[in-house]
């Protein structure tokens, strides 16, 4: 949200569209602000109506609305960003719940908001309101009765002639003025109390944070173990075979010499047939392990290497002006494979892009195709290994795959450097 | 000898029914997955079954699911199992049925084609055959109340060849010692160890491993 002028021409540009932002944010907050009034009419009923007994019944009711307001103002503390941590929900029980700082801090925020919140919202629609009028006064103003041409220029003057009425339109100027002027701070000093008393103290932030790291560390080893065990298998059941055959025909060949000399040599060769696939197959564990040209050249050759080997024809489009950690590298090499592999075996798709991007301290990835859509990765383990893969890194993981595609994957992983 | 050969390798697959056959053997069919095996041990009724442990869909452990079903639909049948590694748990669910007709080797055992068809022989004829890296892993695992470390080295030598499913002249001749000298080391193996002696070669297998298995009774 632009809520600085610049000294450039275009400050009153960047001042205007402020001005729309913060107008934008106050009609919300006047929103909520309604729902907050009407919260507090009820809290109050019902506190005056526990002095006769029955409020206690109401009591659960109106705590919800309370809860409920609190909650529609947090919704839209979170939408205006930055990043807004709400606390968990208040202790059951009515007498737990009103003795929970929660509940105090919201019912703060309950009378702040219901008051000051509603009296910016309506303040902040009157004077864009208020601009329109008086710019539009020398369109219309001739048509009003005398005694409301009295009462337009504030009863400052009477607007009855022409340069009365220009008069009232350069007051609609000064309106505007105040517009681009006070509505962005009006807007902030709105959403004050509710970015004060909504938000999770630094305790609850703090123990969220540890749970998130300790569900995406066990992820991370997950996914860790994953890759072992595909290591493993392609050792034992590739690599392994393939020398066991060596040795097998070896076997056959030494028997042979002495029966049949010739068949010796053709079962030798094969036996060399094998001991080169042998090397092939380990070529390749080695490339799963960690892909020497990533190490050697950069991640965009390694991706390219990668879109070269896709059996769907895949463009790479990567624009990289400085490298990043090695492991959040290897992490990107490894998404893209696993996301090619998964097109190539599930998509049915035609054409597939990967896209690399880096902002200051993200590497952004997009694989997106043409396939036939529907992808999950709560079913199928590549999609679920790639999001392993990126929380790991404390990145994100967007998958859009509508039925009958196009598939998109987004991926951001902090650079790390 | 009828063989049936189960490998989801097709090379390797292909070298051992290549060496099988070198050696005169009747290869009467090869299998890739447990399903095509059981089908096949169905059809040509086989003597000798030779079983990857790891093989589709899970490449983990089919192959001793398979030799297991194989033996119970047609009772009798020889088995020899090769696996990548050794793996004690493999072993114990195979010997779970009794050892008379079993073997499990490691799979690069089979290039010593001479060894090889040894011990195939030995299986095919109601013989046990365990490979020395899985006997060896078996002994040397550590217990707290150790009846092993009663038996003096040369003891030890003569249980495990003889848990590997060696007879006692092939003991004899592996150690350069004369019939009579095995038979007392096998006898004083079996006082120490509390187990009753009997000449069947599986059933000692059988006393051996199920003592190293389930420990002390």
């Amino acid at each position: 949200m632009p809520t600085h002028s610049t000294a450039r021409p275009w400050g009153v540009l960047t001042r205007s569209r402020a001005a729309l932002d913060a107008l934008e944010h106050l009609v919300g907050g006047l929103g909520t602000a309604t729902l907050a009034l009407l919260a507090l009419m009820g809290l109050a009923a019902t506190a005056v109506l526990c002095a006769v007994g029955v409020g206690l019944l109401l009591a659960p009711v109106a705590l919800r609305g309370l809860h409920g307001a609190a909650g529609r103002e947090r919704a839209r503390l979170s939408r205006l960003g930055p990043e807004f941590v709400g606390p968990g929900s208040p202790p059951a029980g009515l007498r737990a719940e009103l003795a929970s700082p929660v509940t105090r801090r919201e019912l703060c925020w309950l009378a702040t908001h219901a008051s000051l919140g509603l009296l910016l919202g309506v303040a902040g629609l009157t004077l864009p309101f208020s601009a329109v009028r008086d710019l539009a006064f020398p369109l219309y103003g001739h048509l009003l009765p005398p005694e409301e041409m009295a009462g337009a220029a504030m009863g400052l003057w009477i607007a009855d002639d022409l340069p009365g009425r220009l008069a009232v339109s350069a007051l609609g100027v000064g309106w505007l003025a105040l517009c681009l002027l006070l509505l962005p701070g009006m807007a902030r000093l709105q959403t004050w109390p509710g970015r004060r008393l909504l938000a999770a103290d630094a305790d609850t932030d703090l123990a969220l944070r540890v749970a998130q790291l300790t569900a995406t560390r066990a992820a991370a080893l997950d996914a860790h173990a994953a890759e072992l065990r595909r290591i493993e298998r392609s050792l034992h059941d590739g690599t392994q075979n393939r020398i066991v055959a060596v040795t097998v025909m070896l076997g056959v060949a030494r028997r042979a010499l002495d029966r049949d000399p010739a068949i010796a040599g053709e079962v030798i060769d094969r036996a060399q047939d094998a001991a080169e696939q042998a090397l092939a197959d380990l070529r390749a564990v080695v490339r799963g392990i960690l892909p020497p040209v990533l190490e050697d050249r950069s991640l965009a050759d390694a991706l390219t290497g990668l879109a070269a080997a896709c059996p769907v024809p895949c463009r790479v489009d990567a624009d990289l002006p400085a490298r990043c950690a090695a492991s959040v590298e290897a992490t990107a090499y490894f998404i893209v494979a696993e996301a090619l592999t998964n097109i190539a075996r599930h998509s049915g798709a035609r054409q597939a892009t990967v896209t690399v991007r880096r902002t200051a301290d993200l590497l952004l990835l997009r694989i997106t195709d043409d396939g036939r859509g529907g992808a999950d990765d709560r079913h199928g383990t590549g999609l679920g290994g790639i999001r392993r893969r990126a929380e790991a890194h404390d990145g994100t993981f967007t998958l859009t795959s509508p039925p009958g595609g196009p598939t998109t994957l987004d991926v951001s992983l902090p650079c790390g450097l | 000898m009828r063989i049936v050969i189960a490998e989801d390798d097709p090379l390797l697959r292909e070298g051992m029914a290549l060496l099988l056959r070198a050696e005169s053997l009747d290869v009467v069919a090869t299998a890739e997955d447990p399903a095509g095996f059981l089908a096949a041990v169905d059809e040509h009724g086989p003597d000798v079954a030779i079983v990857d442990v790891r093989m589709p869909p899970t490449h983990t452990d089919e192959g001793i699911a398979a030799a297991v079903e194989a033996r119970r639909r047609r009772p009798g049948l020889a088995v020899l199992v090769l696996s990548a590694y050794v793996e004690q748990a493999f072993a114990t669910d195979l010997l779970a049925q009794g050892s008379a007709g079993l073997g499990y080797l490691l799979k690069e055992r089979v290039g010593r084609v001479q060894e090889f068809l040894v011990a195939l022989r030995r299986v095919a004829e109601g013989g046990t055959a365990i490979d020395p890296e899985v006997v060896a892993q078996l002994l040397s695992r550590s217990r707290p109340d150790n009846r092993l470390e009663r038996l003096s080295p040369r003891e030890r030598d003569v249980l495990a060849l003889m848990a590997e499913g060696l007879g006692n002249a092939a003991i004899a001749e592996k150690l350069v010692v004369t019939d009579g000298a095995v038979h007392k080391h096998i006898r004083s193996i079996f006082a120490k160890l509390d187990l009753a002696p009997t000449d069947r070669t599986d059933r000692r297998v059988a006393a051996v491993l199920h003592y190293l298995e389930n420990g002390e009774r």
